[in-house]
């Protein structure tokens, strides 16, 4: 007598029968947690659906017109990404961006690393220091770039005064294309450090300090335990920074609109302020839209890169 | 009658009934009670400075016990977010009665069917109370889109003491004396060997959409970037190379700090008021803060001419959007804001310059700095209306990033100048459709 299952289809039936479909029974109230759970959900895909969905599909509409935003646009297929391919504005902005993506993600993330590891040890006011690092995250972007303004005006700013004294010519930190580029990396890496130095100190403290110890007791030095414990165990860390930071890169606006403006000559002009000059200023709206999507075409690549990382990438100890 | 306490559940799902509209409507979902729908009610929308404020809410409340049971809600916004709100406001067909903008952009709006022909509401004969000029540029085709409330042009403000210590102490005192562009290099030159190191004999206003500013040159030229047609660009003309070729001297020269740039995110105030140079380009509307902050002996002087003087029509039109309910009340109070006595008051608390011509003379005050308040007027009196507009195109928004762009290349990429005003033209064409 073959053994019934708690399906109720006898055992020696399942072994015997070609590929048969396995049907779960219905737990008693599942269906009312599965109501319960779309019900919570609901709300939430409503908000996204009218706030981020609906304005991705206008935008996508948008971006296939010729329109100044005023009236009905004319449709013009894909007329504005065509015209992106010949728009040497463009392509030196989103070179600007792949460059400056190129530069302060792992600048910032070194030297995130670095300070996470140095307050992760028993240092002296290491609470003190920590808050110090991490102040710049309550700076908005603009006042970021205010602040960078004070310290960049080669006319005025505290920068050049201070070269000033020790007898080092001003530097055109306005005026030459290199210097002004590198204004904006500076004032995005001392504004972004103290996220990824928290993010790494959040990682760091989930390491257990009995790993340490086994490598201090199999003789590796600091550098070894460094090289060959802690970088590996915040692979995972790393990789959300490394994604988060790139993602922002792309989408970088106030500090290079309010510090230098796109400028000299569109040496700092990134795709957010080329879009926004183009939308908001130039009033070529579908154009404008057109940038947007290139953005989000890159956001969504490197969503998606996080995404298929993230089901494989789990380290653990 | 009995009070029954609702169930977990039960209070849940009110609360939610009752905050999914509350929440709607905070985003815009719902209709919220248009003001200009209420009967003799006007919105009003501006930026402004304290005293440009002051001044519109003094307007505000003479214009309401003049017209009793109308009244006009102001709401002032910051300038940085003026007129993305507005555009939206415009799109999404829930536009203020009424609103401030500069010449510049007027166009962009007029000639785009955004605005009110105000011809068919305004008393006969209005047209004779502004300047030219100032009429000039709320023209679009044959409509006028609003009223010229105030202008603002750029003469030079001087830093008296770097001035003197430079060697130089003779400054135009009259219109007729202005420097010529010969004698402004001369000048540059005698200020250059003379003044401090790190200092520089001046700084231009062009930052930003002050580019429109780099137009006097072109004007004092006696060059066009428009012709009559608003659309056919000028530009690419032998006065269109003498204004590019001399402000890039400005560069090419040491005349400017090497960051004077119109991508700039330092405006050329600031290099004066820390005496970085000796002389700006400023409108009169910087008088008040300079009054406060300057710690030097100063003056204000004219800007140079060139074939002919030449400035650039700075200030703000007061406009009505197309749909308002009620254009004759917002025609009634765009004609009092714009009368004398308004317009002097306002005019003498923010230190602009008056559109109406009885008002643009001798007797002209300013509450900060009033002897100077002369130089500035002069300096409006060169403009010539076909300068004024050109600068009201509708195409006016999509060529300012071409100035911008071109000029940059010139000042801080040593572009020449036939290669930058043939790109300009190119560029302006293609804004304009021509």
């Amino acid at each position: 007598m073959p053994e019934a299952t708690a399906t109720g289809v006898p055992t020696t039936a399942v072994a015997s029968a070609p590929a048969p479909v396995r049907s779960r029974a219905r737990r008693p109230g599942a269906r009312a947690e599965a109501l319960a759970a779309y019900g919570f959900l609901t709300p939430s895909y409503v908000l996204l659906g009218i706030f981020v969905l609906l304005p991705l599909a206008g935008a996508l509409l948008v971006s296939l017109q010729r329109t100044d935003g005023f009236g009905t646009g004319e449709f013009v297929g894909l007329a504005n990404y065509s015209r992106l391919l010949g728009d040497a504005l463009f392509w030196r902005s989103l070179g600007n961006t792949v460059l400056f993506t190129a530069i302060v993600t792992p600048a910032s993330m070194l030297l995130g690393l670095l300070i996470a590891v140095l307050l992760n040890t028993a240092l002296p006011a290491r609470g003190i220091f920590r808050s110090l690092i991490i102040l710049p995250m309550a700076v908005s972007g603009v006042a970021t770039g205010l602040i960078g303004v004070l310290v960049f005006d080669q006319n005025s700013g505290i920068l050049n005064r201070l070269l000033g004294t020790v007898g080092i010519d001003p530097i055109t930190w306005q005026s030459d294309a290199v210097p002004a580029f590198v204004t904006i990396v500076v004032a995005t890496v001392w504004w972004r450090t103290g996220f990824t130095m928290l993010i790494y100190l959040a990682g760091l403290q989930g390491i257990g300090p009995d790993l340490y110890e086994a490598a201090r007791l199999d003789g590796a030095n600091a550098v070894q335990r460094f090289r060959n414990v802690t970088v590996p165990l915040l692979g995972p860390t790393t990789f959300f920074l490394g994604v988060l930071n790139v993602i922002y890169s792309f989408q970088v606006f106030d500090i290079v609109f309010v510090l230098t403006g796109g400028g000299p000559a569109g040496a700092t002009s990134v795709l957010v302020t080329y879009a926004y000059e183009t939308g908001f200023v130039t009033r070529d709206q579908g154009y404008a839209a057109a940038i947007g999507f290139v953005l989000l075409l890159f956001a969504m690549m490197f969503a998606a890169a996080q995404w298929r990382a993230s089901r494989t990438r789990e380290v653990t100890e | 009658m009995s009070l029954t306490i609702p169930s977990r559940r039960g209070f849940l799902l009110g609360l939610g009934a009752v905050a999914v509209p509350v929440v709607l409507a905070g985003c815009g979902f719902t209709q919220q009670s248009s003001p200009s729908g209420r009967t003799d009610t006007l919105t009003f929308t501006t930026w402004g400075t304290d005293a440009e404020l002051a001044g519109f809410r003094a307007a505000i409340a003479a214009f309401e016990e003049a017209n009793p049971g109308s009244t006009v809600e102001l709401n002032a916004v910051p300038y940085e977010q003026m007129f993305t709100n507005i555009d939206a406001q415009l799109q999404a067909g829930n536009p203020p009665d009424i609103f401030r903008v500069p010449y510049y952009t007027f166009g962009a709006y007029a000639g785009r069917g955004q605005l009110l022909d105000l011809s068919p509401h305004l008393t006969s004969g209005r047209q004779d109370a502004f300047t030219p000029q100032a009429w000039a540029a709320v023209q679009n085709g044959e409509g006028t889109y609003g009223l010229p409330h105030h202008t603002d042009t750029s003469a030079i403000l001087v830093n008296r003491d770097l001035m003197t210590a430079a060697g130089v102490t003779e400054i135009p005192e009259r219109i007729e004396d202005a420097w010529t562009w010969e004698e402004l290099a001369a000048i540059g030159d005698r200020l250059k060997a003379g003044l401090p190191a790190g200092t520089s004999p001046w700084a231009y206003n062009w930052q930003g959409n002050g580019v429109t500013r780099w137009l006097s040159l072109l004007f004092q030229a006696d060059g066009a970037f428009l012709d009559a047609d608003q659309v056919t660009p000028l530009i690419d003309s032998d006065a269109g190379r003498a204004a590019v070729e001399f402000s890039s001297s400005f560069f090419s020269s040491g005349y400017v700090p090497a960051n004077n740039t119109i991508a700039s995110s330092s405006y050329a105030s600031e290099s004066w008021f820390s005496q970085s140079v000796a002389m700006v380009w400023s409108g009169a509307f910087q008088l008040p803060d300079a009054q406060d902050t300057a710690s030097f002996d100063w003056t204000a002087t004219y800007a140079p001419r060139g074939v002919r003087g030449g400035g650039d029509f700075g200030g703000n039109a007061l406009v009505a959007t197309a749909d308002t309910a009620q254009p004759e009340l917002a025609a009634a109070f765009l004609e009092f804001v714009t009368d004398a006595d308004p317009m002097r008051d306002f005019c003498r608390a923010a230190s602009l310059l008056p559109t109406r011509g009885d008002l643009l003379n001798d007797d002209l005050e300013f509450d900060v700095r009033s002897e100077l308040a002369p130089i500035f007027a002069a300096q409006a009196g060169v403009v010539q209306a076909q300068d004024v507009a050109q600068v009201a195109s509708p195409s006016m928004s999509a060529i300012i990033p071409v100035l911008k762009e071109q000029l940059d290349l010139a000042f801080a990429g040593s572009q020449d100048a036939a290669t930058t005003v043939a790109n300009l033209s190119s560029g302006i064409a293609a804004a304009t459709g021509a």
